[in-house]
């Protein structure tokens, strides 16, 4: 489970998250929807403690993020599908986190056969195209076989056949009883994949419910986001 | 913590600057040899000479090839985000950069040993029974020397990785290291006397020297500091880095 409380963040005089509060609970999936800068991204880097809140809470299972001691374990995330060393092979790459949390070398194997990368395992990530990063990515989170994971647009760069792939595989790891947090732009995607919805917008709750309760009073998903976040697109806006 | 440096350990060995890294290093042999066969085709037509030892005039070459391999060892994280992740996975900031420091340390201790050594080794072997000046003292008699020369190489390390990861970029981690190497020093060595024997006996490379008892040069003259003091001062620069790298890290958000 993961959960935010009154979670503020504040870059100088931008206010990046505005006292956030929800939860993300276990056996489905959970959708992360709001517009560019609206605050996602930095709501996942306050969960994995890689940023401090200004003020609130962030909490994976109860906890810190900090105390976990042997943290892929219980947590796995997918932030940003290019922060790997271009000149450093998929599966050292894997490698290299798969040791600091005492993950052994058939678990790294076994996700790169998950993710479908077995066959370029031994080739440097920097030659990798922007699919295969995220699917690297998505080897990483899964290595510790965490309860709690987290996708930060896993979608972007990959073709038809592996965002179906990603769209089963999300379900599939809701269903194994798993909280997974998945942050996208692709609406009708996210109808497909998510049962709940969070939208944010300019730091601050704009939604918490249902795919089915958000979709009732509107066509779409994306008619419900667009009318959800009108008022929360415009970039630097005065706060 | 085991983990860590193996991870860390894991790190460092799959990119390929730290083999460029060793490689420029490893180059003093070759320029050790070159220098000496040099130096023995000058001694054989005039009968002896003055040089330098080849493990000392090239020790520059040996200490900024290594202590970039500190820089990068953080910087290169910094730069394409691997860091986030590398923290995501090890969220005690210190315990990460003390694996990073055992490591970093572990490998250009072993490697400037190694390298400075044979390059030590090699040039006497190559110099024989002439009179070159540098092989005047017996062949066990220079080691102290050799090996206070890679543990300076050892403690730049560090504090390249330790001012990368306080600068967070690796052009100003290692403008810091040649500061301290080459920029600091010389301006040291023109500050009116006895000041800059006084200050220039603080200054990193300087240091060396000291700790194996030997003479600063002939402007400078003996250091100031005693063998142990030297020591404490060159280790002193590596904490004092680290110490701001880690702070830096500890508070910054990553």
């Amino acid at each position: 489970m993961i959960e935010l409380r009154q979670l503020t963040k504040r870059y100088g005089d931008t206010l990046a998250v505005d006292e956030l509060s929800f939860r993300v609970e276990p056996g489905h999936v959970t959708g992360f929807l709001g517009p560019n800068g609206a605050g996602k991204s930095t709501s996942m880097r306050l969960v994995l403690g890689l940023d401090a809140p200004t003020s609130g809470q962030a909490l994976v299972n109860g906890g810190r993020y900090a105390d976990l001691r042997r943290p892929l374990h219980e947590v796995g995330a997918l932030l940003d599908a290019g922060a790997v060393h271009p000149g450093r092979s998929a599966y050292n790459h894997l490698m290299c986190l798969a040791l600091s949390n005492d993950i052994g070398a058939r678990r790294v194997a076994q996700v790169l056969e998950l993710v479908g990368l077995s066959g370029v395992a031994r080739k440097k990530a920097g030659g990798f195209s922007l699919g295969m990063k995220q699917r690297l990515g998505i080897a990483a989170a899964l290595l510790g076989d965490p309860g709690v994971l987290m996708f930060d647009e896993p979608v972007n760069g990959l073709d038809p056949d592996g965002v179906r792939w990603i769209r089963g595989l999300m379900r599939g790891l809701a269903e194994e009883g798993r909280t997974v947090l998945l942050s996208s732009h692709l609406m009708s995607e996210m109808a497909l994949t998510a049962d709940r919805i969070v939208i944010v917008g300019r730091g601050r709750l704009v939604a918490d419910a249902t795919v089915a309760e958000l979709t009732a009073g509107y066509p779409s998903l994306e008619e419900a986001y667009m009318a959800l976040t009108a008022s929360s697109v415009e970039y630097g806006a005065a706060r | 913590m085991r983990a860590v440096l193996a991870s860390e350990w894991l790190k460092l060995r799959s990119v390929g600057s730290t083999g460029y890294a060793v490689g420029a290093a490893a180059l003093t042999i070759v320029l050790g040899i070159v220098w000496t066969l040099y130096v023995v085709s000058l001694a054989d037509a005039r009968g002896s000479i003055r040089a330098a030892a080849p493990e000392e005039g090239f020790l520059p070459l040996v200490q900024v090839s290594l202590a970039v391999l500190g820089v990068l060892a953080i910087t290169s994280e910094q730069a394409d985000g691997m860091l986030r992740t590398s923290l995501a996975a090890v969220p005690r900031r210190g315990r990460l950069l003390f694996a990073k420091a055992a490591v970093v340390g572990g490998v250009t201790l072993a490697a400037s040993a190694a390298v400075l050594i044979a390059t030590y080794t090699i040039s006497r072997l190559i110099a024989g029974d002439r009179a070159l000046g540098f092989n005047d003292i017996g062949l066990l008699d220079g080691l102290p020397t050799v090996l206070a020369s890679a543990l300076s190489v050892a403690v730049l390390a560090l504090v390249g990785l330790g001012l990368g990861a306080a600068t967070r970029s690796t052009a100003a981690g290692i403008f810091s290291v040649v500061s301290l190497l080459f920029v600091l020093p010389s301006v040291a060595a023109y500050l009116p006397a006895p000041w800059n024997t006084r200050v220039a006996s603080i200054m990193l490379p300087n240091l060396v020297p000291q700790i194996a008892g030997d003479r600063l040069s002939r402007r400078l003259g003996d250091g100031v500091l005693p063998p142990w003091a030297a020591l404490l001062v060159l280790i002193a620069y590596g904490a004092a880095a680290l110490l701001a790298g880690y702070l830096v890290l500890r508070r910054r958000d990553a």
